[in-house]
């Protein structure tokens, strides 16, 4: 187990008595990049929330590089350690794009600001956003939000990056520009879980692929595996109904 | 047509013997609403940040017992003061510290306990403003920060507060507008203000209703001027609206992108039927 960023053991999650995630079991391995899959309240978002404390978990718990998350690691390292993309991009609107990437690094990493800003141009190029340094938030289309977002996540030099559906509320034509940005990244050796409705994507890109369904994960292999010969019946059904859409 | 005639004769007349009087007041008012205004800003600043620190079942019972207290005593502070008139504030601080340490403690200058009774009520209101400022932004915006690392005050810092703050920029404007005219109450206490200048100029000529509209064409002229220098105010805040667009994002659907839906058909550039379509038209 050497060799295993994150495991998550027993892992519970209740909203009141509404159990979100039911015992998830799962380790994560340097490089991976494992996109999880399911319907609408499975579970997913549910479970990259609880995997860096932005829900606390009921029961269980998180080991990262073999030591428990919430009690032997600091909470803000393990947090720049474990870096989140959100569905709805989260940017800081009072501040324009260089100082959302430079804010933690300076806050967080204690880095001067000659130096974040180096970084920060660094990863805005990385994801094609240099040029838009001054503009705010508000002055971007959605697509480019993510791009900046992941920019921002990026600079923090984090050792997984969890994305929370990162396209789900992009206008489809900007759909591609955001997951191309993603492909680089995994192509760099970038760990990432990545929760997302984007079937095709996860059939290429993936080195694994979680099922989930009621707070379980039902099905855990290759995309190849997956996609084409689904175990479960659940896992079928979903795909049927996905794809039939989709491709 | 005539009485108007008088009326004006009349104010010029209280101007005449007045007018310095009324002014020092004009003065004494925008200077107490000001400061009063800028000090219950802070008061309330402070209170609605107190106020909006998070605590969860796992911390401690000293820290969630300090954090509900503080909630408590101002919960308290805001009920009490924001629901008593100002005026009964300005008598119980002016005569009742006097009163009840037998004339050991008490305000020797007019002015300090002025500004202290405006701050406090000013702060009693804003602290209710901050705190609607606070949980007005988006949940999003805390987890943003939480999620590259940043602590509660780091956030609050650089995050929430700015966007707060900006967001309640008209509620202060209000209340230095209520400041400017409520103020007049504190002639109860002898403050030197605008309304004070009224009473001692209607005290010695008997010209009742004149001196009024003389009050009234003041009172609207300062908060007439307040509210411009307000808006003033908030658009050089909120900036130019005008933004040069940078044209060189390389990635929105320009060639070789994950999905650009020009991809493999032929009229992709990098296709060879691209080149032969060219060549046909």
């Amino acid at each position: 187990m050497g060799d295993s960023l994150l495991q998550v053991r027993h892992l519970s999650k209740s909203f009141g008595s509404h159990e979100v995630l039911k015992d998830i079991d799962f380790t994560v391995d340097t490089g991976e990049v494992i996109c999880i899959i399911g319907s609408s309240g499975s579970g997913k978002s549910t479970l990259l929330r609880c995997i860096n404390f932005l829900e606390q978990p009921t029961k269980g718990e998180i080991l990262y590089h073999g030591k428990n998350a919430e009690t032997e690691w600091k909470r803000t390292l393990y947090h720049s350690k474990v870096g989140m993309v959100f569905q709805s991009f989260n940017l800081f609107s009072n501040h324009n794009v260089m100082e959302n990437c430079v804010l933690g690094q300076m806050q967080v990493l204690k880095i001067k600001r000659a130096e974040a800003e180096k970084r920060a141009i660094q990863y805005l190029e990385k994801v094609g956003m240099a040029a838009y340094r001054k503009a705010r938030p508000a002055q971007l289309s959605g697509g480019q939000k993510q791009r900046v977002a992941i920019a921002r996540a990026l600079c923090m030099e984090p050792e997984i990056l969890l994305f929370d559906e990162p396209t789900s509320a992009l206008d489809p034509e900007m759909v591609g520009e955001v997951l191309s940005v993603m492909q680089d990244l995994a192509s760099g050796g970038m760990t990432m879980l990545i929760v997302t409705h984007e079937m095709s994507f996860a059939r290429d890109v993936a080195s694994r692929v979680l099922f989930m369904d009621g707070g379980v994960i039902l099905e855990d292999s290759k995309p190849s595996d997956l996609f084409t010969a689904p175990k479960m019946p659940r896992t079928q059904e979903f795909l049927k109904r996905v794809l039939s859409r989709q491709l | 047509m005539d009485r108007f005639a008088l009326l004006w004769a009349d104010i010029v007349k209280l101007w005449t013997k007045y007018g310095a009087s009324y002014l020092n007041g004009m003065g004494n008012t925008l200077v107490l609403a000001l400061v009063g205004t800028v000090l219950g800003c802070l008061i309330g600043l402070i209170c609605g940040v107190l106020n909006t620190i998070p605590y969860s079942r796992k911390d401690n019972v000293v820290k969630r017992f300090f954090l509900k207290l503080i909630r408590v005593v101002i919960r308290v502070y805001v009920e009490v003061f924001r629901g008593t008139p100002m005026v009964l504030q300005a008598v119980f601080f002016y005569y009742g510290l006097p009163y009840f340490t037998n004339n050991a403690v008490k305000f020797t200058s007019i002015w300090l306990v002025s500004i202290v009774v405006v701050s406090i009520n000013t702060g009693a209101y804003m602290a209710e403003s901050v705190r609607g400022g606070i949980i007005s932004i988006d949940k999003g915006q805390t987890e943003g920060a939480t999620a590259i690392g940043m602590t509660h005050w780091q956030s609050m810092v650089h995050v929430i507060l700015p966007q707060a703050v900006r967001n309640i920029i008209p509620q202060i404007g209000n209340n230095f507008i209520i400041n400017v005219k409520d103020t007049s109450v504190m002639f109860i206490i002898g403050f030197p203000e605008f309304f004070s200048a009224h009473r001692a100029a209607v005290g010695a000529s008997y010209l009742y209703f004149p001196s009024a509209t003389v009050e009234m064409v003041g009172y609207l002229t300062m908060t007439l001027i307040s509210s411009f220098l307000l808006r003033w105010v908030e658009r050089k805040m909120d900036g130019s609206s005008n933004y040069e667009l940078v044209q060189e994002d390389q990635l929105t659907l320009t060639a070789g992108t994950y999905t650009h839906p020009d991809r493999g058909t032929p009229f992709d550039e990098t296709s060879k039927e691209f080149e032969k379509g060219k060549g046909e038209n």
